[in-house]
């Protein structure tokens, strides 16, 4: 059996999310290794647009463009991926654990029987299987999943799980007509959108996250200017969200999100189990802390031992000079 | 109404683990807690109740005789009925297994609201919510943030979707999922926990009832654990050393330039 894989592409502004480029990376490795295709699909109102990015990481995009889908919902987004899947026929399906994702792939891998694995972070080959990593208990365990061999499997990956390969081949646009099922218990009443921010606290290569240390509201300024600096996201600790300094979508930590960017920056943070569980995946860890006890140490792989209303505005220069120059 | 909430009780933050030297199972200190989203879940239908009076609320988990203590916090929270589907002598971790089970108990019982956790907090699946709604074939909504009943039969939920907050009516029977925000779980009276301990749990055996949505055997499930390992330890922290917080920042920024190579 052929093991074509296929990837449902997340857009944001009309254009692919990175977490889905990375998908597309990951899958022309597996799609490589089963001698298979890999298509992408993209669903949604005005996506065409993103096709042409997504063309050159795929053999295959398969685009479903219709007003219809403008918002997203589970029961519409579903009925059209259904048809796609059932169509193309992949033996595997990735899709990105996001809000949407999680939303999205439970209702599929039912009516697929597929085997789910969800908020995953890697993937190997054993034999002629493919299986994937997934960590559980807030990361205190890696375990290692395996499809079974006759089964779909439907996996969904935690952003920033991949890198992005250089672009290809453009492949194939396919345009697909949409058979659009809504469900009728569902009426949406209103929507309303939240700021924009620039990029997605778990998409975010670069996230500086304060703490109970930053003592107010006001100082997060300092974070908002050194994360405008690096073009990534502030964070915040749940004591930090607790005192209404930041909103609850800024949370990292085992009640919040879980993020793994390139660089995390902790601030006045002391490092509580909750909290690592939620940024311990991240590729770089550096702490700020003016107590050389605090836990975080343990966790992180550079340490400043200092007071950060005194080192924040200095590393921001800093910083700033670095990007500069390059 | 009947309102049917599923809870799993989970490894604390705390509990030690340990990896079976085969790296094949995982044995957990016995520290057990109610899911932290659960909670929001419990309390929810609790609230339910306060609001419309006539409700039932029925707590259900599948799981190992263990649990018996997180049904029996949820009573104490206020809960009326607890069941636990025994889980013994499964082996699976598989959330479409669990989800056909727990949807097959939902179907024989007949409920008008199902409300769950976003996600449990040891296998971070969210998954189970999703899949019993589509087996009951009933809508469902995620992470909600609000949940307010209108009448007859609706009710009107908020959540965070991507790029937003979006608001819902929906016809029940529906499912409906736990985000932090939801209500702040109430912490149990002593009158509750002694009336906790005083009601009567059912435990049921999976095989004793009508599976109508697919096999439940321990062959039938399309995963397997390949094995266990631990997370890869980074180096242990380098302090960076300096005589002013300039001079600490700009050896970082070197570092993580020349070193770490994230900048
Ligand atoms: C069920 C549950 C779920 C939870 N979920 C989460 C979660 O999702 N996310 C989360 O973050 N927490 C979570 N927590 C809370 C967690 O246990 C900790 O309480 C919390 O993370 C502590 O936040 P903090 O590090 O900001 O504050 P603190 O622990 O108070 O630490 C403040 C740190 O700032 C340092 N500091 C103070 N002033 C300065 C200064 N001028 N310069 C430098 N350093 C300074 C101090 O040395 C200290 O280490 C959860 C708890 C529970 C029980
Ligand atoms: N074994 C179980 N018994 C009862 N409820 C469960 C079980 N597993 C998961 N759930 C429910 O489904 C939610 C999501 O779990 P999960 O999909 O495992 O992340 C949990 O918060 C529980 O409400």
């Amino acid at each position: 059996m052929s093991k074509d894989v296929l990837v449902f592409i997340e857009c944001k502004d009309s254009m692919p999310r990175k977490a889905s480029l990375e998908l597309l990376s990951a899958g022309r490795q597996i799609a490589a290794k089963f001698s298979s295709g890999l298509s992408a699909v993209l669903i949604g109102s005005g996506v065409k647009r993103a096709a042409d990015v997504v063309n050159a990481y795929s053999d295959k995009t398969i685009v479903v463009d219709d007003e219809a889908l403008t918002d997203y919902g589970w029961d519409t987004t579903s009925s059209v991926l259904q048809d796609i899947v059932k169509k193309y026929g992949p033996m595997i399906v990735l899709g990105t654990s996001s809000m949407t994702g999680k939303d999205l792939f439970p209702r599929l891998a039912v009516r697929f029987e597929a085997a789910m694995i969800s908020d995953a972070v890697g993937f190997d080959f054993e034999g002629d299987g493919l299986k994937i990593k997934k960590p559980l208990y807030g990361g205190k365990v890696i375990s290692w999943i395996a499809p079974g061999t006759d089964a779909m499997l439907m996996a969904t990956f935690r952003p920033n799980s991949f890198a992005v390969s250089e672009p290809g081949q453009k492949g194939e646009i396919i345009e697909e007509q949409a058979n659009i099922r809504k469900n009728p218990g569902i009426k949406v009443i209103s929507f309303k959108k939240g700021e924009s921010k620039k990029v997605d606290l778990q998409e975010a290569d670069f996230i500086i996250c304060g703490g109970r240390g930053m003592k107010a509201a006001e100082h997060f300024s300092l974070l908002e200017d050194i994360g405008d600096i690096m073009g990534g996201r502030v964070g915040a600790s749940r004591t930090v969200v607790d005192s209404k300094w930041r909103d609850y979508d800024d949370q990292i930590g085992k009640s919040g999100k879980t993020v793994s960017p390139k660089l995390y920056i902790g601030c006045g943070i002391s490092g509580a189990l909750h909290h690592i569980m939620g940024m311990d995946t991240s590729k770089v860890i550096v702490a700020i802390n003016k107590d050389p006890n605090a836990p975080i140490f343990q966790y992180a792989d550079y340490g400043i031992v200092d007071d950060l209303f005194t080192v924040l505005p200095a590393l921001k220069d800093e910083l700033k000079e670095s990007r500069e120059e390059s | 109404m009947n309102v049917l909430v599923f809870v799993k009780q989970v490894a604390d933050t705390e509990a030690r683990i340990i990896i079976s030297s085969d790296q094949k199972s995982l044995e957990i200190e016995n520290k057990y807690v109610v899911n932290f989203f659960d909670e929001f879940a419990v309390e929810e239908a609790i609230r339910v109740k306060e609001a419309l009076k006539d409700v039932e609320i029925t707590v259900c988990t599948f799981a190992p005789a263990r649990a018996t203590e997180a049904l029996r916090t949820t009573i104490a929270m206020g809960a009326d009925k607890a069941v636990r589907i025994d889980s013994s002598k499964f082996e699976t971790d598989d959330p479409l297994i669990i989800a056909r089970i727990l949807a097959a108990y939902a179907k024989r019982e007949g409920f008008d609201l199902i409300l769950c956790g976003r996600q449990a907090m040891d296998d971070e699946s969210a998954n189970v919510g999703a899949m019993v709604a589509e087996f009951l074939n009933i809508p469902h909504v995620s992470q909600i943030s609000r949940l307010s009943m209108l009448d007859p039969g609706r009710a009107e939920v908020e959540n965070e979707i991507e790029g937003g907050k979006k608001v819902s009516e929906v016809a029940l029977p529906a499912l409906f999922t736990a985000q932090k925000g939801l209500n702040e779980p109430r912490v149990p009276l002593i009158t509750g926990v002694m009336k906790a301990m005083k009601t009567e749990i059912t435990v049921l055996d999976p095989a004793s009832f009508e599976t109508p949505f697919g096999a439940i055997d321990n062959g039938s499930s399309n995963i397997r654990v390949l094995s266990y390992e631990l997370p890869a330890k980074r180096p242990s922290v380098r302090i960076i050393e300096g005589q002013t917080p300039r001079d600490k920042a700009k050896s970082l920024v070197k570092l993580l330039g020349d070193e770490a190579k994230v900048l």
